[in-house]
């Protein structure tokens, strides 16, 4: 394997997770709704992922833990936020902080505890293929359903019905509420898909990246998927191009400095934050004059009159 | 990468260590030569720390100092846990505990360094000691030790095995404490091999076990067959244990996290620094450094463990031969003359570094691929 193939192989790894929450919480704002608790709900991912594939041995069994841990946590969002209309900054800011302590109760009992990691799937013949084998063909479960993801979330939120009734109540749930749609319910569904997505990124980092559980491990790796929303401006094939442009900095990185190229690592580290600011601040200038790419009723509170 | 306010504390050994050296060097905090302290009745010690005591690195060798501590003086030494490294949260628990009548406190980190001076000038009978503490008083002694003279011997059990020529080393932050370790590793490494290909990244972060894994196989990507783990968590032991490569680990015996391809550790034993000190704060005869303590390897504060078969006998042997040398005071791994890597000389013939000198710094040595930027 070249050095180039390795690299690329590491970048996708890098990406997945940013992807996966990236796209819950594009679905989640798509919906009107902002909820910043994405590290905290991917790390409670994480704990309850490699906690429970410990207990029962099984990954499949760790994974579904870890979606469900994901969508505890966004239901509890969704009963503050939905429910009883508190502000969604403060309380995913709450969530974040929640989920890190929690996480640390739930891994405590697994710290050092190692066991074998989400094996990848070899595609036949097409895997031997050079530099595109390795890349395309020998690849973990989730890097291949992180992609799909990115399918099936396009065709939901532009081909479909519910997906069209979604944006609407992102966009005035008023008009979608004075239509007849339930709008709290709809935005329910999507924060708990939101849930499930951090979950599962959180359930790539313990169960196929790093085996085991270590307290902190998301290490803000939520908060650059939030960032990835905005970069994509909520649209799911920019999110694909924006994990991979991102986790390819992260990886180019730590190549230069193996390398030894004197390229600041703390400027690299700030160039996915940068990276979205011009990206936003170019998207808004081509737009001018037609509002904005955000949801135009993203993160305000909607209460139906009853 | 992103703050992440709730977590790493870890090993925060400090970018601060460095800096307070630095400050402790310049503009000593009290007048040297102050009387000893005279603790107002039998020592009662408690430890507090920024996070879980069992974290698997910086906290747990700390905790194991405690135990042995207890197990000595067969007394028992309670702790606080999480106390974030921040002074208002720091002196309430520092009060509690002297309230309840404990009368030396450990603190366990760099983050504690504010804090504990103001709760020492507050408390005059209590005595403070501070792990990689930066601020020392009459009754407070901030705490390190030399850890490059182990990581010099590490060094050369990694260039004894390495078939590929490469070996790679891990560190946080670029300061002082993190740059003299990632020296004497390549110093070392060089002593065995003169050829040797020393890479040192820099993960800027005390604690990203998934970066650091990231890290480990980047480094294994581009050749290294030995991995040297300047920080805590298990994931480079994971990653180069996946790869079939050999590692080498710090702060605790990491040998449970690679089974196969673990060479050996540069272990802590701070219990070594902290039975002195109580035994002189019982007599009567404590005095703080002003400069803070700074133990070594003769004090046995740090220490290799044991090295595996899979170094060569010779080696083996050879790196015995320099502990004892380095001991005895007759070697230091900057002893010089030591260049740069752009060829510059940083230490000249005949002369060893000063601890000034080794707080700032700010350079790798000729032979280590990486930056410090």
């Amino acid at each position: 394997m070249t050095l180039a193939t390795a690299i690329l192989l590491t970048v996708m790894t890098a990406a997945t997770p940013l992807l996966l929450a990236a796209l819950g919480e594009l679905v989640v704002e798509r919906a009107g709704v902002l909820n910043l608790g994405v590290e905290g709900m991917m790390i409670m991912g994480a704990a309850s992922g490699v906690a429970v594939a410990i207990v029962t041995g099984s990954s499949l069994l760790g994974v579904l833990a870890a979606i469900g841990a994901g969508m505890a946590l966004a239901a509890l969002f969704a009963l503050l936020t939905l429910g009883l209309s508190a502000n969604q900054v403060a309380a995913g800011l709450a969530l974040t902080i929640f989920g890190l302590g929690l996480s640390g109760v739930v891994g405590a009992p697994f710290v050092g505890v190692q066991r074998e990691g989400i094996g990848r799937i070899t595609v036949p013949f097409l895997s031997d293929l050079p530099v595109i084998g390795p890349i395309l063909f020998r690849q973990d479960p989730f890097v291949y359903g992180s992609v799909a993801l990115v399918i099936a979330v396009s065709w939901f939120l532009w081909r479909t019905k519910p997906g069209l009734i979604l944006r609407a109540c992102g966009e005035n749930p008023v008009s979608a509420h004075a239509l007849g749609y339930p709008v709290l319910r709809i935005r329910l569904y999507a924060v708990l898909f939101g849930g499930a997505c951090a979950g599962l990124a959180g359930a790539y980092l313990s169960l196929v990246l790093t085996p085991f559980w270590t307290a902190g491990m998301t290490a803000g790796r939520g908060w650059i998927a939030l960032a990835i929303v905005v970069f994509a401006s909520w649209l799911p094939f920019r999110a694909l191009l924006g994990a991979y442009l991102f986790g390819g900095l992260i990886i180019l990185q730590l190549h230069a400095q193996t390398a030894g190229v004197a390229v600041p690592s703390q400027l690299l580290a700030a160039l996915p934050y940068l990276i979205t600011i011009l990206a936003l601040t170019l998207i808004m200038a081509m737009r001018r004059g037609q509002g904005g790419v955000a949801p135009a009723g993203l993160g305000l509170t909607f209460t139906p009159d009853r | 990468m992103t703050p992440d306010p709730a977590s790493r504390l870890r090993r925060r050994l400090l970018g601060a260590a460095a800096a307070l050296g630095l400050v402790a060097l310049s503009q000593p905090l009290a007048a040297p030569g102050a009387a000893a302290l005279e603790l107002s009745g039998e020592p009662r010690i408690a430890f507090i720390y920024a996070a879980t005591a069992r974290d698997g690195g910086w906290n747990e060798a700390l905790d194991n100092a405690r135990l042995r501590v207890e197990a000595e003086l067969g007394v028992t030494i309670p702790t606080v846990e999480s106390v974030p490294e921040e002074a208002t949260a720091l002196k309430n628990a520092i009060d509690l505990l002297i309230r309840r009548g404990f009368n030396v406190i450990v603190g366990t980190t760099y983050g504690y360094s504010e804090g504990i001076l103001e709760a020492a000038q507050e408390n005059p009978g209590v005595a403070f000691v501070n792990a990689s503490g930066a601020t020392n008083s009459d009754n407070l002694e901030g705490f390190y030790v030399r850890s490059y003279e182990a990581w010099y011997l590490a060094g050369m059990a990694a260039a004894s095995v390495s078939e590929t020529g490469r070996v790679g080393i891990l560190g946080g932050f670029p300061v002082g404490v993190v740059n003299w370790d990632v020296n004497a590793f390549a110093l070392g490494a060089q002593a065995v091999n003169p050829e040797i290909d020393v890479i040192a990244v820099y993960t800027n972060s005390w604690w990203d076990p998934v970066r650091e894994g990231a890290v480990t196989r980047a480094m294994l990507d581009q050749g290294a067959d030995v991995i040297a783990n300047n920080l805590s968590s298990s994931s480079p032991f994971v990653a180069a244990e996946e790869a079939g490569a050999k590692s080498i680990g710090f702060q605790l015996d990491m040998s449970q996290h690679a089974p196969n391809g673990h060479l050996t550790s540069v272990v802590f034993n701070w219990d070594q620094h902290l039975l002195p000190t109580l035994a002189a704060l019982k007599d009567g005869t404590w005095e703080p450094n002003p400069w803070g303590a700074f133990p070594s390897m003769a004090d046995g504060v740090v220490a290799l463990s044991p090295v595996s078969d899979l170094v060569p006998a010779e080696v083996r042997a050879l790196i015995e031969e320099t502990a004892d040398a380095i001991k005895a005071g007759t070697f230091s791994p900057f002893d010089g003359p030591i260049h740069a890597q752009d060829g510059r000389v940083v230490i000249p013939e005949g002369t060893r570094i000063d601890d000034a000198g080794l707080w700032g710094m700010d350079f790798l040595v000729r032979g280590v691929t990486g930056t410090l930027n």
